[in-house]
């Protein structure tokens, strides 16, 4: 009762695709060189291999092959027949013979190629014999070409078969063309399948599944049948009987009352009565559509009677294995699947009644007693002969009463169909803004404002800040009127120096700042990236003095420690490199090298580091200061390279010396 | 439409994306393109296979486009002139025929007592000795040189027996027998895998014939009562000649052609 999955079967590939695989792989996987002056066994062994190689990978993608694929008599005779029916059972049978055969060719062909390189004297009769053995076996693999087309044709397609799970409870809808079986499979399940006015829209077997009594049904909508012999059926028709014939299902026959299906009733029930010996032991449901066309009661007097003699005999197949219907009213049921009246019935019934013949069929199976022994459902006996029927509380029954007599709300979906529906009704979704003043629910905010956008700036704190910079913009004044107030009174001189004092209070500021700064944050270049040799003990003694300390212990120490690349001895010739202390050069000249090394500071944003300012696109503080975080950590790593910023990939020297030089006590350097 | 093909049955339903057709032209276009860059890239055997396959296109199509080129151009229509056709000044003569017909099996008779035979390979190339044996070493101390191993194809005939191993000279292995040849028919232009009766002559040499050696050039003889030649008295044909095209012993197989 198995679930068979024919996806798994792998790609046949074309001929020439499976030969030019299988020798690329060989020319891949296998030793490439051999020369004429290795020893003959060498030879030998080089070329053997490859046909070896080659028989081998041959075989094996011809039998995955053939093992993927199904054994016609191996399955259930369900996917037997349909198989047949498909795909022609003899020529799927010989397209896997003839792969069987070819396998067998070429392990011959293998074996008598490896007993004559044995004899292979020289290279190029080696080398020949590999050539015929490879030819041939690619020869044979030519030949089967056509079947291995076949075969991927008859994959493909049986990969898309739905899946019918054999074992599983099933329904079975048959009956003419055109009567309404797939339109009931698109009442009762989730398939989607094409319902069209012309016959023969249903080409091939569907399968929906539908859920009743907690068990999960499988239903199975056929072609329609036409009224022939067997012999005469299409292809078509063939599959709908093989499910008939082989599928252990409830049956339902679907009978068009209106004759709307082109076909009248008598037709319909002759078809009926020529493929009822196919029912056997299933359960048959006589189920009449299209009732909104014309109803049971309404029909003629001779189509009635034809009715009833199907239901006799439908009420005749059904001898004692079970699935007995439990009264007449289980074996004819009307229904409209467009008017919806019925359907529901229909299936209940379907399902009831395979659900009775099953449960019947497994308790007269040999398995039952063995289970059945471990059950036992206990049943209290009753102490007394009072009756004690449910309680449920006076309250709750109020409740319930009221709620039924409350009207539903009026939900906004009912507004818009009201109004006109979904293309012509747009919902207000400002009728349920929450509003200091409800007045101000339809009132229209502006977008753009300046050039920038409003909404960026729309704080619920605004008014608090905006008191905030006033006090602050105040205070500012007032210092600077104070100023101003006393700018009168400066002389030019007294303007001058008051500039030097502003100047040199801001670099002394600045220069706090980069001390204050740590070390893994400021970024370091190190000595030998200093090309220019700027960092000399003069330019340290210079800078000194005009601060105005005695630079002379200071180059000293500095020239003690220092070892320059060229040795001492140049030291004291003019000025060397002596120097490992970065200098910051002073003055306002240097900006852009200060701008590198400091980090951006503008003197107005004096917001707390983790404040959230809005318009920034952070959630709150902490998120905030993850990003802080994260890129200060960023930075770490490229400050200790001396790297600009990301974009700064240049290395300093490409071919560093110690990497590229050098003898090795042992071993070989032909990489390092 | 079988409820697998989803991709019909959506394209039914909904219809294609808005710009599928658009997309597809390009890629198509593009595929030019892509195929001249697969075949400018690739490198070592792919590229050989690639360059190998762009030029048998190539060379189909330059055939096709000169077919077209034919039928558009004018030629000068030739004046045949007919077999048997006889100049103005031999007419009113009476020819006379010659009436004496042989049959095919004296021809073959009388060329068999020459010794000659027509054959598709006149010359081939002489094999030495030293190719065509190898010298086996005996002896309880492998210093006697008096064994030779063949190394080409060989025939011996269905009822072989080896002679004592002491005494045998000529070594003839088993993995080198051959029993079956490709033969095939020179107007039919069909291949038969026919049994071989025997080796009738090996130009190397009587020794190589007597051995039943089979190289380029050797005549042997097959069984041909699978093609059903019927003599003109009406006897069935079922032995004949055929000559070796090939070297056995780098193919694994004989090829022959028939000696008609």
């Amino acid at each position: 009762m198995a679930q068979y999955d024919f996806k798994k079967i792998t790609v046949v590939p074309t001929g020439n695709d499976l030969i030019d695989i299988v020798l690329s792989r060989t020319q891949r996987q296998t030793p490439t060189v051999i020369h004429k002056g290795n020893a003959i066994s060498r030879v030998r062994q080089f070329y053997m291999r490859k046909v070896k190689f080659t028989e081998t990978n041959f075989t094996d993608k011809l039998s995955k092959t053939i093992e993927d694929f199904p054994r016609v008599e191996d399955i259930h005779p369900f996917y037997g027949d349909l198989l047949h029916v498909l795909y022609n059972k003899d020529h799927y049978k010989l397209a896997l013979g003839q792969l069987n055969t070819a396998r067998n060719l070429i392990k011959r062909i293998r074996e008598d190629y490896v007993k004559l390189l044995k004899y292979g004297d020289s290279l190029y009769r080696c080398k020949s014999l590999k050539r015929a053995a490879l030819g041939r076996m690619c020869t044979v693999t030519k030949r089967i070409g056509p079947s291995l087309a076949y075969l991927e044709h008859v994959r493909q397609h049986m990969a898309r078969l739905p899946s019918i799970n054999t074992g599983a409870p099933t329904i079975l809808i048959c009956g003419c063309p055109n009567v309404g079986k797939s339109s009931f499979l698109n009442k009762i399940t989730r398939a989607d399948v094409e319902v069209q006015p012309y016959a023969f829209t249903t080409k091939s077997l569907f399968v929906g599944h539908t859920d009743y009594k907690y068990l999960r049904y499988q239903v199975i909508d056929t072609p329609g049948l036409l009224d022939r012999p067997l012999e005469d059926r299409n292809i078509i028709e063939m599959c709908s009987v093989t499910a008939l014939v082989n599928l252990h299902a409830a049956i339902l026959f679907f009978l068009d009352l209106s004759g709307s299906c082109g076909y009248s009733i008598s037709q319909q029930a002759a078809l009926f009565h020529s493929i009822k010996m196919m029912f056997r032991n299933n359960p048959v449901l006589i189920v009449c559509n299209k009732t909104d066309l014309q109803t049971l009661e309404g029909l003629s007097g001779e189509d009635l009677k034809l009715v009833m003699e199907m239901k006799s005999a439908a009420l005749k197949t059904i001898p004692g294995q079970g699935g007995e219907a439990a009264n007449d009213q289980d074996v004819l049921l009307t229904m409209s699947t467009i008017t919806d009246e019925g359907v529901m019935a229909v299936k209940n019934a379907a399902c009831q009644r395979l659900l009775d013949q099953r449960s019947e069929r497994k308790m007269k199976s040999k398995k039952m007693p063995t289970v059945l022994n471990r059950f036992h459902v206990a049943m209290p006996k009753p102490r007394d002969q009072k009756e004690r029927p449910v309680c449920i509380p006076q309250a709750v029954l109020e409740a319930r009463a009221e709620e039924a007599a409350h009207e539903e709300r009026k939900t906004e979906k009912d507004i818009e169909n009201e109004n006109g529906g979904a293309g012509v009704y747009s919902a207000s979704l400002r009728k349920h803004y929450i509003l200091a003043d409800d007045d101000w629910k339809l009132d229209i905010l502006p977008e753009f404002l300046d050039g920038h956008n409003v909404y960026d700036f729309i704080d619920p704190d605004i008014l608090q800040r905006v008191e905030e910079l006033e006090r602050e913009e105040t205070a500012v004044e007032e210092d600077g009127g104070d100023f101003e107030m006393e700018d009168e009174d400066f002389t030019a001189e007294a303007e001058k120096d008051l500039q030097e004092i502003r100047k040199r209070k801001k670099l002394l500021i600045q220069k706090h700042r980069i001390k204050k700064s740590t070390a893994e944050s400021r970024p370091t270049v190190p000595r030998k990236f200093d090309k220019d040799r700027k960092f000399t003990t003069e330019r340290m003694g210079r800078q000194l003095s005009s601060l105005g300390i005695d630079p002379s212990r200071a180059i000293e120490r500095a020239r003690s420690r220092s070892v320059s690349r060229k040795g001492r001895k140049r030291e004291r010739s003019v000025g060397g490199d002596g120097e490992d202390v970065m200098e910051i050069d002073g003055g306002l000249d240097n900006k852009k090298k200060l701008r590198l090394r400091s980090r951006s500071m503008s003197v107005l944003s004096q917001r707390p580091l983790g404040e959230v300012v809005p318009g920034e696109g952070f959630k709150d503080s902490a998120q905030k200061m993850k990003a802080v975080t994260m890129a200060r950590n960023a930075t770490k790593k490229r400050n200790k390279d001396a790297r600009r910023g990301e974009a700064d990939r240049v290395i300093p020297t490409l071919r560093p010396k110690h990497l590229f030089s050098g003898k090795r006590s042992i071993g070989k350097t032909d990489r390092r | 439409m079988p409820q697998g093909d989803y991709i019909e049955l959506h394209r039914k339903r909904h219809g294609y994306r808005l710009d599928h057709f658009e997309r597809k032209r390009k890629k198509e276009a593009r595929e030019v393109h892509k195929h001249s860059e697969r075949a400018q890239k690739s490198l070592g055997i792919k590229g050989k296979m690639i360059a190998k396959k762009n030029y048998k296109e190539k060379v189909q199509m330059k055939r096709t486009l000169k077919m077209h080129e034919e039928s558009s151009s004018r030629r000068k229509v030739d004046d045949e002139v007919q077999e048997g056709a006889v100049p103005a000044y031999l007419l009113d003569r009476e020819t006379t025929t010659r009436a004496k017909i042989l049959s095919n099996t004296i021809k073959q008779k009388r060329k068999e007592k020459a010794g000659k035979w027509e054959v598709p390979l006149p010359k081939v190339r002489p094999v030495a000795e030293d190719e065509m044996f190898k010298v086996l070493r005996s002896g309880k101390r492998k210093t006697k040189q008096w064994k030779r191993m063949v190394t080409k194809a060989t025939f011996v005939g269905p009822g072989f027996t080896r002679k004592p191993p002491k005494y045998e000279r000529f070594i003839r292995p088993s993995g080198l027998r051959f029993t079956k040849a490709h033969v095939t028919h020179p107007e039919l232009k069909c291949t038969f895998n026919l049994e071989i009766i025997g080796v009738k002559k090996n130009p190397n040499g009587p020794m190589y014939t007597s051995l039943g050696v089979m190289t380029k050039g050797t005549i042997i003889e097959v069984n041909v009562s699978e093609l059903g030649l019927v003599t003109p008295g009406g006897k069935v044909v079922w032995g004949k000649y055929a000559q070796v095209t090939n070297n056995p012993e780098n193919d694994g197989c004989i090829n022959a052609v028939l000696l008609v």
